[in-house]
């Protein structure tokens, strides 16, 4: 089941790898070395272009012209995450919502597997998946940035990525879990694109608002944006957050698809 | 051994609309079993129910000696759905394979082997499939792994003439080998040459459940006679169960209401040159049980 589902989905995944890939050929290989060659202008640009609460949107924008900081403002502040978060609600909405909707999946409920595995599988499937787009996409980033000539680590990559991963898993798995207990792709897509973009408003425009600051709990972004990992590596206790969230959507999405009437 | 399949207070309602009313039917081991019934009558809600895809409101259903709930038995089962959706850009002998797989396996070569009975491409990605081969493709699936119950939703729908001879050899060879059917349909036409019962739903409730061999010994039919030479009307009045008697000359034509024996051994009496005798109409008996009319459990047909 986990490899048909996985089977199934190879054009996706493969599209986003690509498509994922040249977004960090063109954003670093081409776009960072003339940022580089002048940073002060840049710099200056950036700051007059975007200001007051643009530029909070934007992750502040500080030290833009150096390379981890063009690193987390510019790739992994908004851009990446938004890619990947798209990706993964796409993933998981054609894996049980859109065939319920189709009505392939009647077959597939049919079949001598129980409801809550074959849940359990398409959630592998979904994490499978998106775990594979990463890790190539995260070569092509560190060979990019090593050929752009950027002076950051490995480790660091590697520790926004993992946090880019989890934070398109865990949407994803939301994606999943109302897509299972309701069985409509299309609530499933508006629920995870209303709780990202409001997420994201929270942890950035909203941070210095005292009304809407104490939101930013539930705002995946804030397990994701604020540990700064290109910076200080791997913030573990908020990775485990958004794994631990993850696994918990993923457990009611396979009690909740476990009680329905499939195809209703 | 016991019921292949047992409903007891079976019950389906989607939010307010009734689905399902209090269905109580058992299907014997072996036996074809056409459910019949008009557009929206609950068919398709029944097979569901049976398959654990939807599940009941009030009452239970046990499928080969377990409740419907348990997914273990899926593999002793196969289904047709009613609505059967096929699509993607897999070639349908990939998908085969997957669910063949899911099921535990299947004998090398039975794929194909259907797949030329019923002249089914299986390399095609399906959804470039016709609606008709489609149905092939889900009818393959649901005999590939010779399962015990075969549960078919109008598995008749879309196919060409042809193909719906091959496909009742098959379900006759598949009571021969002892397993059951349970098929719905429409049309009493369409089932009664190959089942052995038949069960009739309205807006939700089972109204009648008959055997077909019995429909057939109660049916009106219209029988001739001809004679070498011109015969007397009394020697045909009375008799049980003809109506509508017609003495012309050397011919008797009428219409009878169960067994026809009595008529046989009048007309045994004088030469007979020649006799016809025509189908029964079953369907118009299973119309009465369409219409409101048809409420009480009443066979009797006004000729
Ligand atoms: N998903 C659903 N939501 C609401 N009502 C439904 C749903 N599915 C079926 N029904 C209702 O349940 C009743 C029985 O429907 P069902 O599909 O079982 O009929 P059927 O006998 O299979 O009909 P057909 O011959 O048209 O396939 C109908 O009145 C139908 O409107
Ligand atoms: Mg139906």
């Amino acid at each position: 089941m986990i490899f048909k589902s996985l089977r199934d989905q190879r054009r996706p995944l493969i599209g986003w790898t690509l498509g994922l890939s040249v977004f960090f050929v063109l954003y670093v290989g081409v776009v960072y070395p003339s940022i580089a060659e002048d940073p002060a202008t840049y710099s200056a640009q950036a700051v007059a272009k975007y200001p007051g609460a643009l530029r909070d949107l934007m992750g502040g924008l500080q030290d833009f012209a150096t390379a981890p900081g063009y690193l987390q403002s510019v790739v992994y502040q908004l851009l990446l995450p938004a890619l990947f978060i798209v990706c993964a609600m796409g993933l998981a909405g054609r894996s049980l919502a859109g065939p319920e909707e189709s009505g392939t999946l009647e077959l597939i409920v049919t079949l001598p597997i129980t409801r809550r595995m074959l849940v359990v599988q398409l959630f592998a499937a979904l994490a499978l998946g998106l775990l594979a787009v990463a890790a190539v996409t995260l070569l092509v980033a560190w060979a990019v940035a090593w050929s752009a000539g950027m002076d950051v680590g490995f480790d660091r990559i590697l520790a926004a990525h993992t946090g880019v991963y989890l934070l398109a898993l865990l949407f994803g798995t939301v994606t999943l879990a109302v897509g299972a207990a309701t069985g409509r792709r299309a609530v499933a897509t508006a629920t995870v694109g209303a709780w990202a973009v409001l997420g994201y408003m929270v942890v950035t425009v909203g941070k210095n608002v005292d009304a809407v600051s104490w939101l930013r709990w539930v705002s995946p972004f804030h397990y994701y944006a604020e540990g700064r990992p290109l910076y200080q590596g791997f913030p573990a206790g908020d990775y485990l957050v958004l794994a631990g969230a993850a696994a918990v959507l993923a457990l009611t999405a396979v009690l909740a698809f476990d009680r329905r009437d499939v195809g209703v | 051994m016991t019921a292949v399949v047992q409903a007891e207070g079976l019950t389906k309602y989607y939010g307010r609309r009734r689905g399902l009313e209090d269905l109580t039917l058992d299907i014997r081991a072996g036996e074809i079993f056409g459910y019949l019934g008009p557009n929206g009558a609950g068919k398709t809600t029944t097979i569901r129910l049976m398959l654990d895809v939807i599940r009941p409101t009030r009452g239970q259903v046990r499928v080969l000696g377990v409740d419907a709930r348990q997914a273990a038995v899926r593999s002793r089962i196969g289904y047709l759905p009613g609505e059967l959706v096929l699509d993607g850009r897999e070639r349908a002998r990939d998908h085969l394979a997957f669910l063949a797989r899911q099921r535990g396996g299947v004998p090398p070569g039975r794929v194909e082997a259907l797949a030329e009975r019923l002249d089914a491409d299986l390399s095609v990605p399906m959804r470039k499939l016709s609606k008709g081969n489609k149905q092939k493709i889900g009818l393959i699936q649901a005999f590939m792994h010779e399962p015990e119950l075969l549960i078919l939703d109008e598995p008749t729908g879309g196919l060409d003439p042809l193909v719906q001879q091959e496909f009742l050899a098959m379900v006759r060879e598949v009571r021969a080998a002892g397993r059951t059917v349970l098929m719905s349909s429409h049309v009493l036409a369409e089932v009664e040459h190959v089942s052995d019962r038949v069960g009739i739903v309205r807006a939700g409730r089972l109204v009648a459940v008959e055997n077909v061999a019995t429909l057939r010994e109660r049916a009106v039919r219209t029988v001739e006679f001809h004679f070498d030479a011109p015969v007397p009307r009394e020697a045909f009045e009375g008799l049980p169960g003809v109506r509508d008697l017609r003495v012309e000359g050397a011919s008797v034509r009428c219409t009878i209401d169960g067994r026809p024996d009595p008529l046989v051994k009048a007309a045994a009496r004088f030469t007979v040159v020649h006799m016809v005798s025509a189908e029964p109409d079953l369907e118009e008996i299973f119309l009465t049980y369409y219409s409101e009319e048809g409420r009480d459990h009443d066979l009797q047909v006004s000729a």
